[in-house]
């Protein structure tokens, strides 16, 4: 549902960094503001994703002059939030900051000061100090922030929480202390999950598998995972996160179909500029098919900008493709520490077993009859008893269905099976029929996920009709947002 | 000294000795009443209190519950084993950063690996597997898990079988045991697939026995459906795909009403 880019700290640059002068951001802001604002009155949540995202647009321009000002701006100045989120941001330029105060006292600005506007204020306040490496603050105002959070109880809050809550594991993972906030995430979901916040329930798990992950508790993560409600996604980038962590989990524990499912659809559902997130996917999902005893076409490693980065894994499917041990030992060996650094370096180990199968099929394919001591010489099985063990070996691929052959003992050869007439058999109609199936599927959903605006069906109502109940809403907003106040 | 700590290491001592002694059943119920005076620990997991004795407690606990494990092999135990193990985890994963490492936390973790190869849990295996860092990975006794379960996915099965003779501690040989009972149920599953038949005397060989007599009474009691003729095995061959001789009417009809009921959606 939600557009905004988010995955892997990867923004595209703002287009003109020569108009942005800081009172035209700080003016940006207040737009933003404004927004959430009525967003909070009308209660609609897509009116503060909007400014989420405008957000994210800002964040490469943002400076703590400005910061300060619009603090000044949205916070009562000498309350208590508004003391403890100034005393984060570096109180440099002083004059500047001056003028643009001076400014916003001008524009009359509303000083009633509303929860989402704060919790906003948390979230620029950490986005300034993440993007400014000052993570020990981070941590600090991401810590502040879920406090304030867990008192708060409001559906249009719920969009803001669930970015807080990421740029708090953010801030957490950043100086490597992410098992520390292990105990608070789960905490968190459970009161997502009390208080039906679907879209914090999503980010927050999504968020503890990350942690587990990294610290490779596949186990754990697996178990929370399986009993975590689940429900039609809201956030894309959400999904492909989640599908992400799945894919790694079932390849780990080797449901390599599933896993290849999930890491292909998540590559392909990552936004474009999600590059290094979508590198990641194709890392896994290259090593998956290859498990599988698939070959990856070429066109995966020659995707534009990843060229590069999957170059290892290009020379490792061409070791596997082969089938030759020795080729892939020296790959593996070359780019070790690549792979020791992506965490794949077991999963390739794994794979040293699929370089034999391919092997094996390939010397069934062109031989009919072949000797056994050929197939271990051609294997190049480096043991006490090369024949005894290609026997075993080629026995095992038999039983497993990779090769289509017998073995005489006696005699001590191989012979492969003909292979028949696929087109005799039920095969292709089975194969026809999933193919179509996927497509009405496709078709199907791609219906369920069209949006309509609300109430577009029903009649126009009349102007006047429109501003009376707006303005009861708005008052009634008032009322709740007054109490909300007396409250804390 | 707390009494607490006092109390629990003189159990301990009789414990220990008892073991030494391979009297196992002393062992066990001593083994008991310890793991109960462990619950007054407010230092072990899953509290990890900070109380003064912490390091000591933690310390004695992990000692206990590798004991704890060693003796399940030896009473050849697997599900004790897995308790216990799953009682020790913690103290190697949780409490790294607050005590020295065990000298026996490898071996133990190389027996675990072993235990899950043995039981065919391959994906656990691999989970495990993960959690050990590059270094651990090079320890003899990891390492000689690891290749067990990188021969046995080959099949080179005979590699698993000579990997007996150079087990890193002496409380492999319970887990080898057991595995060359795995071993030899993977290899007639492999051979009923792979041959056509077999000679007796091969399949002997193969199937590691030491007499005919004792294949007879294997064949009998796992294999009934194979078939001894002329002093060979004869294998039933599974059935191939056969070319459909009949149109399955049924299904075709209904995927085709099922495409036009969603064409008539679409359209």
């Amino acid at each position: 549902m939600t557009q905004d880019v988010e995955m892997k700290e990867q923004q595209p640059a703002p287009s003109n960094s020569l108009s942005s002068t800081s009172p035209s951001t700080l003016q940006h802001l207040k737009d933003i503001a404004a927004l959430i604002e009525t967003g909070a009155y009308t209660r609609e949540v897509r009116r503060i994703v909007r400014a989420i995202r405008w957000t994210i647009q800002l964040r490469k321009k943002l400076k703590a002059s400005v910061l300060s000002a619009f603090l000044n701006f949205v916070l009562v100045p000498g309350s208590d939030v508004h003391s403890r989120l100034s005393s984060y941001v570096p109180k440099e330029d002083e004059h500047d900051m001056e003028v643009d105060t001076a400014t916003s006292a001008t524009q009359a600005p509303a000083k009633h000061s509303l929860p989402e506007l704060e919790i906003y204020s948390y979230l620029l306040v950490l986005i300034f100090l993440i993007d400014q490496k000052r993570y020990s603050e981070a941590k600090a105002c991401s810590s502040a922030s879920i406090a304030r959070l867990r008192n708060l109880n409001r559906r249009t809050v719920d969009v803001l929480a669930s970015r807080l809550y990421f740029y708090y594991s953010l801030s957490y993972e950043l100086t490597g202390d992410l098992a520390e906030i292990r105990g608070n995430l789960l905490a968190l979901h459970r009161t997502a999950t009390l208080r039906h916040d679907e879209l914090g329930q999503e980010t927050l798990l999504n968020l503890l598998l990350r942690n587990y992950l990294h610290y490779n508790l596949y186990d754990q993560a697996e178990k929370l995972r399986s009993k975590a409600p689940r429900f039609e996604a809201h956030s894309n980038q959400q999904f492909c996160r989640y599908l992400f962590y799945l894919g790694k989990i079932r390849t780990i524990q080797l449901e390599y179909t599933d896993a290849k499912e999930s890491l292909l659809q998540a590559a392909r559902k990552a936004p474009v500029s999600a590059l290094g997130f979508r590198v990641q996917c194709n890392k896994w999902a290259v090593i998956v098919r290859l498990l599988l005893g698939e070959i990856p076409e070429r066109t995966v490693f020659m995707q534009k900008g990843m060229e590069k980065a999957l170059r290892p894994y290009f020379e490792l499917t061409n070791a596997v493709r082969i089938g030759d041990l020795e080729l892939f030992k020296a790959v593996a060996e070359k780019f070790a520490t690549t792979f020791s650094s992506d965490r794949t370096n077991n999963l390739i180990v794994r794979l040293r077993h699929n370089v034999i199968r391919t092997g094996l099929r390939n010397i069934s394919i062109s031989y009919s009859r072949i000797s056994l001591a050929d197939v271990a010489k051609k294997l190049r099985l480096d043991s006490a008893n090369p024949v005894a063990d290609a026997e075993s070996i080629v026995s095992k691929a038999i039983r497993d269905g990779a090769i289509d052959a017998t073995l005489d003992h006696a005699n001590g050869w191989m012979v492969s099976k003909e292979t028949g007439d696929i087109y005799s058999t039920n095969e292709p109609q089975i194969a026809f029929n999933s193919r179509i199936a996927f497509c009405l599927n496709m078709h199907n959903e791609a219906v369920r996920a069209l949006r309509f605006p609300p109430n577009s069906h029903k009649e126009k109502e009349s102007a006047e009709k429109r501003r009376e109940r707006q303005q009861q809403e708005q008052e009634l907003a008032k009322h709740i947002a007054e109490e909300d106040d007396d409250e804390f | 000294m707390d009494p607490k700590i006092t109390e629990v290491s003189q159990v301990f001592e009789r414990f220990k000795a008892a073991f030494v002694r391979k009297d196992f059943d002393t062992c066990t119920s001593l083994l008991s009443q310890l793991k109960v005076l462990l619950t007054g620990f407010k230092s072990l997991p899953p509290l990890f209190e900070e109380t003064p004795n912490a390091v000591h407690e933690l310390t004695l606990a992990r000692d206990i519950y590798e004991h704890a494990v060693v003796l399940s092999v030896k009473t050849e135990d697997q599900d004790a084993f897995e308790r216990d193990f799953f009682q020790l985890k913690p103290y190697y994963t949780d409490a790294r950063g607050r005590l020295p490492q065990s000298p026996q936390e490898y071996p133990i973790l190389g027996l675990n690996l072993l235990r899950l190869l043995v039981q065919n849990r391959i994906a656990e295996f691999h989970t495990e597997l993960e959690l050990l860092s590059p270094s651990a990975l090079e320890n003899p006794c990891i390492k000689h898990a690891v290749e067990l379960e990188q021969s046995f996915m080959e099949g080179a099965y005979n590699r698993v079988l000579s990997a007996r003779q150079t087990v890193p501690h002496e409380t492999y040989v319970y887990f080898m045991d057991l595995l060359a009972k795995t071993v030899r149920d993977e290899i007639a599953g492999c051979s009923e697939k792979a041959y056509d038949s077999l000679s007796l005397s091969d399949a002997r060989q193969m199937l590691l026995f030491s007499s005919d007599k004792e294949l007879l009474e294997y064949i009998n009691e796992e294999h009934p459906e194979w078939e001894i003729k002329n002093g060979s095995v004869f294998f039933q061959r599974a059935k191939e795909s056969v070319p459909c001789k009949e149109i399955p009417s049924l299904q075709l009809i209904n995927q085709t009403l099922s495409y036009a009921r969603e064409l008539e959606r679409i359209v």
